[in-house]
C-alpha cells in the first residue's frame, strides 16, 4: 500500500467515526463538501475505504445527488430558484439574463476565473419573494444571501458586479 | 399512576411553569419569529436592530424566539407579549419599525398600530383577533397540528410539553396500553398517509408490526421535494417536538427502537431544530434508553439529503439511507417486509406521523370533527403563485378552492384566475373554470384526471402560459429521474423535447400523438416517479386544449411567453428609459441611436430586462406566422 498522502489523511480524519453499513455515506460526502468546497476523486477513495464500498459506489452515488461538487467552487455562485412561483413571474428570463451576463451556457457553470459559478436551486418554500435567488460565497455556505423580488435587469446589474470583483455585500446592500 | 407517570408529570409540572412564565412575562417580551422564510426575509436584520435600540434605551424589554404564524406575505413578523398575558402580531416588522415595536412594547399604546396583525392571546382594544384574519378564515378555529405555531418557541421541549406533548404517549406507557390498540386507534380514526396515496395509516403500521423480524425501523420521509409545497418544513421548525412524538408513537405501536428522519439538503434550519429536539429529548428521558423508566428503547437519527427528489419516493430514500445512489426499488417486496438496510420497515412522511400523537391524546371520535366522511381530519397546504397572500394554512379536508383563493386575497395584480397547479411536479393542472367544483379530496380532484397530492397549491394567473409552464414541469421530471426505467428517463426527455420545440415556435401536428404515445409509455416505468411524471401534461392536454393547440398548431402563445412565438419591439421611441434598457441588455441587442433604436431579433434571448426598465418604451409582440409548406405529393 503507498503511502498516505497529507490531503488524505485529513480526509480521513475527518470521516474517522464513519462506519460501514451504517447509512454514513451521505454525512461523509456532506462533511468533506462542507470542509473542502468539493469531494475529489481523492477523498472519494478515502470515504471508500473507510466505508467498505468500491470507489464506483461512492461515485455513482456522488454525482446521483445534485448538490454534491466535484470541482472546487467558484468564489461566489450565484443559486437560481427553479420553482414554480418564480417560473412565473419571468424566472426563466432572469436565469438567461444571468447566463448571459457571465457568458455561461448552462447552470453548474462558472466563469473561467474562478470569480462566479451558477447552481440550480431548489423550491424551499420562501415563494413570497419569488422571483428569488441565494447568493453563496466560497466557504460561508450556511450563510447564503436571499435576493427576492428580482427583475431580470437586477440580476444583470448584480451579476455584473460580481463578475467584475464585487462581494456578495457589495451587491446587496440598498 | 405508575412510576412512569410520575416521572413525566415531573416533566410536567417544570415545564408548565416554565410556559406560563412565558406566557405572562415579568417584563414585555418581542418575540422575532425565526423559521427559513422568515429569515429570507430580514427578520435578522429586524431582530439585530430591535436588541441594539433596546441596549440603547436600556429598555425593560426581553426578546425571544417563535415560528412566523404562517403567514409569510407579511415578514419578518414580531410578537408582543406583555405581562398581562396580552400577545400582539405585527408585520412587516422592517429594521426601521424598531423604534416603533419597542415604544409600543414600552406602554407607548399605538406606536405600532399600523403594523398590528392581529391579537394572538388576550385582548387589545382596537386590535382584532387573528382568528378574525381573512387569511386564516378557511381554517377552524382551533388550530390542530398548527397549534403551536408563533405561540410557542420551537426549541423549546417545556414549551412542547406544557401545551399537552408527550402526554398520551407517556400515559400509553403508564397504563401499558397495547401497541395493538394505538394502531386500532389510528386505523378507527382514518389517519391517511400525507405523502399524497392517502392509505390508512393504522392499517399501514400493522404490516410491519406483524413482520417477523424484530430489527425493524421506523423512516420519516422529510424530503419535501415538490417545488411549491413546504408543509412539512413549517412542522420541522415550527413544532419538531410534534414530529419525535410521533414517532415516538409510531416506534411504540410497531416495535421499533430506532428511526430515521430524512429531511432535504434545501431545509438546513429544519435539520438543526429536528437535531436539537433529539438531543432535548434524550436529555429528558423521552428518547433514548428505558424511556421515562419503562422498558422502552427508541433512538432517532436524522439523515441529511442531498438534492435528488427521486429519494421523496419511499423506496428510493430507503436506498438513499443505506449508502447507495437514491434509486428506487422494485416493489414487492414492500418496505415492511424489506425496507431499510433489507429490515422490514415503515415509511410515513412527516405530516402523517405529526397527526398520530393527536389522535392517541383525543380518541377517533374527536379526530372525525373535522373532515368529510371520505377523508377525516385537516391537512396542510401551501399556497403561493400569482397571489397577494402566499402562506401555510391547516383546513379540513373537503375545504372548497374558492375559499382558499379568496383567504390568499385572490390573484396578485387584478388578474384572473388561469390554472391551479397542485401537487407538485406530479400532481395536476386543472383550469380555472373547475375550481368552483374543486375541495380538497381526493374525489373531487379526481374526477377531472387531477391529484389532490401533497400540500403544494401553485394558483397562475390567466398571464401565466400553461404550455410554457409545461417545459419546466417536464424538464424537472427528466432531470430528476433516477434512470432505472427507460420508459421514465428515455420518456421524459422526448416529452420535454417535444415541448421545448413547442414553446421555441416548432410544434407539429404530430406532438399531440406522441405525447399520448408518451404517457401510456412512462406509466409502464417502476416508481411512482415514472408513472405520474406525465400527469400534468395529460391535464394539459385535456383541460387546455386549445391553448396547447393554439402554441403546437398556430405556433401563437397568447399570453406572449413563450420565446419562439414573441419578440420585444420599441414600442415608443420617445421613452428616454430606452437608454437604460439599451445598457441593460445582457447581448448588446437594443441597437441604434436615441430616436432610432430597434431591437436585433437575432440576438435577443428575451430575458426582459428591458422591459423592465422601460415598460413604455419596449413590447412584446407576436411572431408573424410563417406561411405553411404543403409538401407537394
Amino acid at each position: 500500500m503507498p503511502l498516505e498522502t497529507e490531503a488524505r489523511a485529513q480526509v480521513r480524519a475527518l470521516i474517522a467515526d464513519l462506519k460501514p453499513n451504517d447509512g454514513d455515506l451521505l454525512q461523509a460526502l456532506h462533511r468533506i463538501q462542507h470542509e473542502y468546497g468539493y469531494i475529489s476523486r481523492e477523498a472519494m477513495e478515502v470515504v471508500a475505504e473507510q466505508l467498505g464500498l468500491y470507489a464506483a459506489e461512492v461515485y455513482g452515488a456522488t454525482t446521483f445527488y445534485s448538490e454534491f461538487r466535484l470541482e472546487p467552487p467558484p468564489a461566489v455562485t450565484v443559486r437560481w430558484c427553479g420553482g414554480p412561483a418564480c417560473l412565473v413571474r419571468n424566472g426563466r428570463g432572469i436565469r438567461d439574463a444571468i447566463l448571459a451576463t457571465l457568458g455561461l451556457q448552462e447552470l453548474g457553470e462558472q466563469t473561467a476565473d474562478g470569480r462566479v459559478g451558477t447552481w440550480l436551486g431548489q423550491c424551499n418554500g420562501t415563494c413570497e419573494l419569488a422571483p428569488m435567488m441565494w447568493l453563496e460565497e466560497h466557504g460561508h455556505w450556511d450563510e447564503a444571501r436571499v435576493v427576492g423580488h428580482l427583475t431580470a435587469a437586477r440580476a444583470v446589474r448584480m451579476a455584473r458586479a460580481l463578475r467584475d470583483g464585487a462581494s456578495v455585500d457589495e451587491v446587496t446592500r440598498g | 399512576m405508575g412510576e412512569i407517570g410520575d416521572r413525566f408529570t415531573g416533566l410536567r409540572e417544570r415545564a408548565e411553569a416554565a410556559h406560563a412564565a412565558w406566557r405572562r412575562p415579568e417584563r414585555p417580551r418581542i418575540d422575532v419569529a425565526d423559521d427559513t422564510s422568515s429569515r429570507a426575509n430580514g427578520a435578522r436584520a429586524t431582530r439585530a436592530a430591535l436588541e441594539r435600540l433596546a441596549g440603547e434605551r436600556g429598555a425593560a424589554v426581553d426578546l425571544g424566539r417563535n415560528h412566523g404564524y404562517g403567514m409569510q406575505w407579511v415578514q419578518p413578523l414580531v410578537t408582543i407579549t406583555w405581562p398581562d398575558g396580552a400577545s400582539v402580531l405585527y408585520g412587516p416588522v422592517r429594521p426601521d419599525d424598531a423604534a416603533a415595536i419597542l415604544d409600543e412594547a414600552t406602554g407607548r399604546v399605538g406606536a405600532a398600530a399600523a403594523l398590528a396583525i392581529g391579537v394572538l392571546a388576550g385582548d387589545r382594544p382596537g386590535i382584532p383577533d387573528i382568528r378574525d384574519h381573512p387569511f386564516v378564515a378557511p381554517e377552524p378555529r382551533e388550530r390542530r397540528l398548527l397549534r403551536n405555531l408563533g405561540l410557542t418557541d420551537p426549541e423549546s421541549l417545556d414549551h412542547y410539553i406544557a401545551t399537552g406533548g408527550y402526554r398520551a404517549v407517556a400515559r400509553a406507557l403508564d397504563r401499558h396500553l397495547e401497541p395493538r390498540a394505538v394502531r386500532q386507534l389510528l386505523a378507527d380514526a382514518a389517519l391517511t398517509g400525507r405523502g399524497g396515496a392517502y392509505f390508512n395509516t393504522g392499517v399501514k403500521w400493522n404490516f410491519l408490526a406483524g413482520a417477523p423480524d424484530a430489527e425493524r425501523y421506523v423512516v420519516c420521509n422529510a424530503d419535501e421535494g415538490d417545488p411549491g409545497a413546504w408543509v412539512n418544513r413549517v412542522i420541522l421548525e415550527g413544532d419538531p417536538h410534534l414530529l419525535i412524538e410521533g414517532l415516538l408513537t409510531a416506534g411504540y405501536a410497531m416495535g421499533a427502537r430506532h428511526g430515521f428522519i430524512y429531511i432535504r439538503d434545501e431545509y438546513p434550519l429544519a435539520i438543526e431544530r429536528v437535531e436539537r429536539a433529539i438531543r432535548d429529548a434524550e436529555a429528558a428521558g423521552l428518547l433514548g434508553e428505558g424511556i421515562l423508566g419503562s422498558a422502552l428503547d427508541y433512538r432517532l437519527e436524522v439523515i441529511r439529503g442531498a438534492g435528488a427528489y427521486v429519494c421523496g419516493d419511499e423506496t428510493g430514500l430507503l436506498s438513499s439511507i443505506q449508502d447507495m445512489r437514491g434509486m428506487p426499488r422494485i416493489k414487492p417486496p414492500f418496505p415492511a417486509v424489506s425496507g431499510a438496510f433489507y429490515k422490514p420497515s415503515n415509511v410515513n412522511n412527516v405530516e402523517t406521523y405529526a397527526n398520530a400523537p393527536f389522535v392517541l391524546r383525543h380518541g377517533a371520535e374527536w379526530y372525525h370533527r373535522l373532515g368529510t366522511a371520505e377523508m377525516r381530519g385537516t391537512r396542510l397546504f401551501t399556497f403561493s403563485g400569482d397571489v397577494e397572500r402566499v402562506g401555510v394554512l391547516e383546513v379540513p379536508f373537503g375545504t372548497p378552492l374558492p375559499a382558499l383563493l379568496q383567504a390568499c386575497g385572490g390573484i396578485a395584480d387584478g388578474g384572473q384566475l388561469g390554472a391551479l397547479q397542485s401537487g407538485g411536479p406530479l400532481g395536476s393542472m386543472l383550469p380555472a373554470s373547475l375550481l368552483p367544483t374543486l375541495n380538497t379530496t381526493l374525489t373531487a380532484f379526481r374526477a377531472h384526471g387531477g391529484s389532490l397530492g401533497s400540500g403544494g397549491m401553485v394558483f397562475l394567473s390567466d398571464r401565466a402560459c400553461v404550455v410554457h409552464f409545461n417545459e419546466f414541469i417536464s424538464e424537472f421530471v427528466e432531470e430528476e429521474s433516477c434512470g432505472r426505467c427507460t420508459t421514465c428517463h428515455g420518456g421524459n426527455q422526448r416529452m420535454t423535447e417535444i415541448f421545448r420545440r413547442v414553446i421555441a415556435g416548432g410544434g407539429r401536428r404530430e406532438d399531440r400523438h406522441n405525447l399520448e404515445l408518451i404517457d401510456v409509455t412512462i406509466q409502464q416505468s417502476n416508481c411512482q416517479h415514472g408513472q405520474l411524471s406525465p400527469t400534468v401534461m395529460r391535464n394539459t392536454l385535456r383541460h387546455f386544449s386549445a391553448q396547447y393547440d393554439a402554441h403546437a398548431l398556430g405556433h401563437r402563445c397568447a399570453t406572449l411567453r413563450c420565446g419562439g412565438m414573441t419578440r420585444f419591439v420599441i414600442a415608443d421611441q420617445s421613452d428616454p428609459a430606452l437608454a437604460d434598457a439599451a445598457a441593460i441588455c445582457p447581448v448588446e441587442a437594443i441597437r441604434g441611436s436615441a430616436g432610432a433604436r430597434w431591437i436585433d431579433d437575432e440576438a435577443c434571448i428575451r430575458c426582459g430586462a428591458c422591459e423592465d426598465l422601460a415598460p413604455r418604451g419596449v413590447a412584446r409582440e407576436a411572431v408573424p406566422v410563417a406561411p405553411a409548406i404543403v409538401p407537394i405529393s
